[in-house]
């Protein structure tokens, strides 16, 4: 629920939890549409590009906690993909012997969890995008949670600017 | 199942191997979506946005490759001509 300020501002904690909760969906409730889906659009290309160039494996809570940080601020979608990270790959135990036994009962299901580890360059940029995304959504977050009186150009923040 | 997985690349579960070789190329899309961003939450109006955009992209990556040759620069002539002690 938009409330006034004395600057004649909205302060919209609704519009920033929709913000994080998907990407632009905070300008489009405050009736900026095209803004947010310009949003949408450029958090989600370095999102989703972000996990098509390191795999699923460049978002990791456990291995990266303070990257995964900027990368929650995508919104749900990134816990989504650490989930499925976390329950595809992390389940392969860690001790080198127990993965040597694993592997000599033929256990495809390590290979396959291994295969995906991301490595090197790879991991680097596909982590560095997801959480450039993330970045980028917590300015649109707060670019929503507060809306002077004049942005986007005109004197009523509702109002969209084409 | 999990055999034929392990041996072909999927899409948004496998890393992309080439990106190895040419990482540094990855700066254009990186540039390019941090400016559709920006210029979508920062300029008052859309009018010609994507001519923005990509004026924008190509100056964060002339930066970036000026910012890479200064440090070039810096690192090979620069230092090594410092005194040692």
């Amino acid at each position: 629920m938009p409330m006034s300020t004395k600057s004649q501002g909205q302060f919209t904690p609704t519009a920033a939890v929709l913000a994080w909760l998907w990407p632009g969906l905070g300008h489009v409730s405050l009736g900026q549409r095209k803004r947010g889906v310009l949003v949408m659009f450029g958090v989600l290309w370095l999102f989703v590009g972000g996990v098509l160039i390191g795999g699923i494996d460049s978002v990791d809570r456990r291995d990266d906690p303070l990257w995964f940080l900027a990368q929650s601020l995508c919104g749900p979608i990134a816990l989504a993909v650490d989930w499925t990270n976390q329950t595809w790959l992390k389940h392969v135990p860690v001790d080198p012997v127990e993965l040597d036994r694993l592997a000599e009962q033929g256990d495809l299901t390590i290979t396959s969890s291994l295969d995906r580890k991301g490595l090197g360059h790879v991991n680097e940029m596909g982590t560095l995008f997801s959480a450039l995304g993330g970045l980028m959504n917590l300015v649109a977050i707060l670019d929503v949670l507060y809306v002077p009186a004049r942005r986007w150009g005109r004197s009523q923040p509702r109002s969209e600017t084409r | 199942m999990t055999g034929v997985l392990a041996d072909g690349y999927i899409p948004f579960l496998d890393p992309i191997s080439a990106v190895h070789v040419w990482w540094y190329v990855l700066i254009v899309p990186l540039s390019f979506g941090v400016s559709v961003i920006y210029r979508a939450l920062r300029v008052p109006s859309l009018d010609h946005f994507w001519r923005g955009v990509g004026i924008m992209t190509v100056q964060i990556v002339v930066a970036m490759v000026a910012l890479a040759i200064l440090l070039l620069i810096l690192v090979e002539t620069v230092v090594p001509r410092l005194p040692s002690e």
